[in-house]
């Protein structure tokens, strides 16, 4: 398994683009610590493999479908305002194929 | 060495809701770019999915199409993957129980019939466009969360026509179903192509190449061709097929390397957690099935079984569900059916062509039309002139009636012993011509008929005239 350590920490936060502080990062970390180890007291069961992972926190089923009515939908200038680069309407990146 | 090429489909068909398959944004065609969009097409926080009731509907009914097994729960997974055309980093989709599964479709090669497999046709979303520019990219939203299905074929295709014609078959499907407007030209039904070869009678399949995003039904038999070509030379020389995905570029008439896949990408699927499964009741499932309209192989055996119309004259009319629905329309007027057949695939067919223009800017109601066929069909009106009669209808948008009236042609006589006694005034006036006639001198029958012509006026029926002269002859 991998082992968490700060600096794991650091790069998953910088690829989800945010940053917390060096107390909060040791927080998470001691956190990760205590997830590692129940996962691990979990993994210590034997014949898990016979199991299906569990999805839902109980066995249930809806049978409600939206009916297809489009709402209304958000203006340009609200649906871009988190982009801080924009050209023509559209969200503006470098480029991403080469 | 002789190869055997071995080809499988997927195709991703949009469908025609008014709204995103897992959010209440508008689905639309050609609107300023982000102007679409609700919270959860952007993956904006606190946002949750829900399921479309008629994009499932849909689903069902092209599953129903392809003699499919259909799920009776809806299960949805997460696909992951991080780039810039999905905001949420992950789209919907169906990996481990697809709405149908296990179906085929059959399509005729060579006048024989070969029934293709269908694997799996799951329900997932759309992505946004993105559009490349020399050092940047734009991202336009509109089409994120279209509701999409996915319809992966057996690898059971054995050649670029073939290829075709399941791509055809499967178009006339979800466009007559009234799910989709399969237009590939706009890409609302997309064709990812995987081709490789192997040697003929072996069993084991050949190194696997993608084709992607081929926009158009006559490019998949170009490009399988050209790809089973290169491939089959490569093998020849004694080199290796490597495992990659490439486009056809129709200028070049080839396909040409994209990127190399020297790995397949795990998408580490898992269960969507923000969906409850979802039961689908059986009465649920049957209106499904049962509210589809009528899919062209229906209506091709219907126009050949009821209206008696010949294979070609059906086909042509069911190769486009507009002309088709045009020609329905029309029945609701005349009994006249071949006829009628006839002049939608002659004239109306010519008059679309000719104007550039497609059948719903058709200017003549199926009314209108049925009412010259009904003149055409009691001999009221020569063929050559209800071509004129049709083409005055267009002009002053009159009636068949009201536009014969203002052209001037009386009515056709048909009454046959009136036509009998201007045929025997003829037969008497000039009995040369029945000698020439007996003597084998073709153009004496021609002459006598002009006489009859003149002596009417043209108002003779001319088929019925033809009929009566020869037989008249035959007494003489």
């Amino acid at each position: 398994m991998k082992t968490y350590n700060i600096d794991v920490l650091k790069d998953a936060a910088n690829r989800l683009l945010f940053d917390m502080s060096e107390a909060e990062y040791k927080t998470l970390l001691n956190e990760f610590d205590i997830v590692v180890k129940q996962m691990k007291l979990i993994g210590d069961n034997k014949g898990l493999d016979a199991y299906e992972p569990m999805v839902f926190p109980f066995e249930c089923t809806t049978d409600y479908l939206r009916e297809d009515e489009p709402g209304e939908p958000l203006s340009r200038e609200e649906a871009l305002r988190n982009s801080p680069r924009k050209a023509g309407g559209q969200i503006k990146l470098p480029r991403v194929v080469q | 060495m002789i190869f055997e090429p071995v080809i499988g489909l997927e195709i991703h068909v949009e469908l025609k809701t008014k709204s995103k398959m897992f959010s209440n944004g508008p689905v639309t065609y050609g609107k300023d770019a982000n102007t679409q969009t609700v919270p959860l097409d952007l993956a904006f926080p606190g946002t949750l999915p829900t399921v479309n009731k008629q994009g499932v509907v849909y689903a069902i009914r092209v599953c129903h199409a392809l003699h499919m097994k259909i799920d009776n729960e809806l299960h949805f997974d997460r696909k992951n993957y991080f780039y810039s055309d999905l905001p949420k980093g992950y789209q919907i989709t169906q990996d481990k129980r697809p709405i149908g599964s296990d179906g085929y479709l059959t399509i005729e090669i060579n006048g024989k019939e070969k029934k293709i497999g269908i694997e799996r046709l799951h329900i997932e979303e759309d992505t946004c466009k993105q559009l490349h520019f020399k050092d940047f990219t734009l991202l336009n939203y509109n089409r994120a969360g279209t509701p999409l299905i996915e319809i992966v074929s057996r690898p059971e295709l054995r050649s670029g026509e073939e290829a075709m014609k399941y791509v055809e078959k499967i178009r006339s499907i979800v466009v007559f179903s009234n799910v989709s407007d399969g237009k590939m030209e706009e890409g609302s039904l997309r064709c990812d192509v995987n081709v490789s070869i192997r040697e003929k009678g072996s069993e084991k399949f050949g190194t696997k190449v993608e084709i992607k995003n081929i926009n158009s039904i006559s490019y998949i038999q170009k490009a399988i061709d050209f790809e089973v070509e290169r491939q089959s030379k490569i093998i020849e020389n004694g080199g290796e097929v490597l495992q990659e995905t490439r486009r056809y570029d129709d200028a070049k008439k080839e396909t040409l390397p994209m990127r190399l896949k020297t790995d397949s990408v795990d998408y580490k699927y898992y269960p969507e957690a923000n969906i409850t499964p979802i039961k689908l009741s059986d009465e649920f499932i049957k209106n499904a099935i049962e509210s589809c309209p009528e899919l062209a192989e229906s209506k091709l055996k219907r126009y050949m079984s009821e209206y008696g119309l010949n294979d070609y004259d059906a086909s042509l009319l069911v190769s486009d569900k507009e002309i088709s629905e045009y020609y329905d329309a029309c029945t609701k007027f005349t009994n006249a059916y071949k006829l009628l057949a006839n002049w939608v695939n002659v004239d109306v067919l010519g008059y679309l062509n000719k104007n550039n223009i497609v059948i719903s800017n058709f200017p003549m109601s199926p009314e209108h039309l049925g009412g010259l066929v009904n003149l055409v069909a009691k001999n009221d009106v020569s063929s050559n002139q209800a071509r004129e009669i049709f083409t005055k209808m267009i002009e002053e948008n009159v009636d068949a009636l009201k536009a014969k009236q203002i052209l001037g042609i009386s009515s056709q006589i048909s009454d046959e012993s009136m036509i009998l006694n201007v045929i025997n005034e003829v037969l008497k006036e000039n009995p040369q011509s029945i000698i020439d006639y007996k003597e084998g001198k073709g153009r004496a029958l021609g002459f006598m008929i002009g006489q009859v012509m003149k002596k009417t006026q043209g108002k003779v029926n001319p088929k019925l005239t033809n009929d009566l002269l020869l037989e008249e002859l035959k007494r003489r």
